[in-house]
């Protein structure tokens, strides 16, 4: 799926929009589904929609049409967590909307620790979609699989050198490499 | 003892993949070199940051789910009422800006919602009649309507239809919905049947009654009644 020529979409042509909905889908979709499949899954495609129609402005604003999918993922990601506290908040009584750790449909106790505090929600839609786009552009293979496979997966040095076909001594320098890239990119506020 | 050391220790700590005697070594030397407290915090503050971003990063780069096709209208007409689009299809002279009743145009929109379970198919009507218009202008097509669906929805505001359209699916899996645009002279199809999406645009070139026929059609060779 290509990216859809950015002067087409500025001029509203429905082709391009086309275009532009099924490239950019499956990523609102996914940010969506990252925070609102543990409490609110029914609702993901209905945040990813909104997420899209919201992007039809910014068109305007942007400077390439490589912006656009940061950009879309970014409100897609402050819509759901905006909904996940407006939810939230409903089930403690009003006002209460300091903190998204809450109970599930079922009861269940549920803890969502990228809601809380994260840094990436105190970011502004545009800020968070810039340094998106940075981060991104900035992690060159293998270095953001490797922070994958280690934070995230729970690989252990040896398997990611194997999967990589790097040596286990050189794991520890791309993830010093890699945290170093995004303390950079996000660690700091741009207004601090 | 070296950064390198250090480093590697920090991280399996941090990932929680220290043997036992790394773990000693680990607190031996914080104990010995205090400084390197704030270096271990700092990099559990970039381990976070990891979570956090990394699974964005992924999404960012997702290739599915499809796009699905029930809600290409939904958007398309963003677009229009934003932009004040083109299409680049051949639409005989439709305006969805005078289809919403802008500069005092007005437009019926029909909207109907089959949902189809298994056992027991859903049908939900709806239209849209924006004041100021035509409104009951054309009943001969309205009359036709209502005695095909005689339950069928009135919205005279852009924004509840809007709103209207955000309930659907209803939390079906699969599920159609046929709009007729009279302004556009056409009847659109979409709708989910057994996790693939599907869209048609009829034109409306002579009977309504048969364009309609036909859009129903289409929604029953899709779930294969």
């Amino acid at each position: 799926m290509s990216a859809p020529n950015l002067d087409a979409l500025r001029r509203g042509e429905s082709a391009a929009w086309d275009q532009a909905f099924a490239w950019l889908w499956p990523a609102v979709f996914a940010v969506a589904k990252l925070k609102l499949q543990p409490f609110l899954p029914d609702e993901i495609e209905d945040v990813a929609i909104e997420s899209l129609e919201a992007l039809v402005e910014k068109v305007r604003d942007v400077k390439s049409v490589e912006e656009l999918k940061p950009l879309a993922a970014s409100i897609a990601h402050h819509r759901a967590v905006s909904l996940l506290r407006e939810r939230f908040a409903q089930k403690r009584g009003e006002g209460k909307t300091d903190s998204l750790d809450a109970t599930t449909e079922d009861g269940d106790a549920k803890h969502d620790p990228a809601s809380q505090d994260s840094p990436l929600d105190a970011l502004a839609e545009k800020e968070l979609a810039e340094r998106l786009q940075k981060s991104l552009g900035a992690l060159k293979p293998p270095l953001g699989d490797v922070l994958t496979d280690f934070f995230l997966h729970g690989w252990r040095y040896e398997d990611i050198a194997r999967k990589h076909g790097i040596a286990v001594g050189s794991v520890g320098v791309y993830l010093k490499r890699g945290l170093e890239t995004l303390r950079r990119i996000w660690g700091a506020r741009e207004d601090s | 003892m070296n950064d390198e050391r250090f480093f590697d220790l920090a991280m399996k700590v941090i990932a929680r993949q220290c043997t036992d005697a790394e773990g000693v070594e680990f607190d031996a030397l914080l104990a010995g070199r205090p400084g390197l407290k704030a270096e271990f915090e700092r990099l559990q503050a970039d381990a976070r940051l990891v979570r956090e971003v990394a699974p964005l990063h992924a999404a960012v780069d997702a290739t599915q789910p499809e796009f699905p096709a029930y809600a290409r209208e939904r958007l398309q007409a963003q677009v229009r009422r934003t932009l004040g689009g083109t299409s680049t299809t051949k639409r005989r002279g439709w305006n969805w800006r005078w289809a919403f009743g802008v500069a005092g145009a007005a437009a019926v929109i029909l909207a109907m919602l089959s949902v189809f379970n298994p056992s027991k198919p859903v049908t939900q009507v709806a239209m849209l009649d924006i004041p100021g218009g035509i409104r009951g202008a054309d009943t001969n097509q309205m009359e036709l309507v209502r005695q095909r669906w005689k339950d069928a929805r009135v919205f005279s505001n852009a924004d509840e239809f809007a709103a209207w359209e955000r309930q659907q699916p209803l939390g079906r899996a699969d599920f159609a919905k046929i709009i007729y645009d009279r302004a556009a002279a056409e009847v659109r199809v979409a709708g989910r049947a057994g996790g693939k999406s599907f869209s048609k645009i009829i034109p409306v070139e002579k009977d309504l009654a048969i364009t309609l026929d036909e859009a129903v059609a289409f929604v029953r060779e899709q779930f294969g009644r």
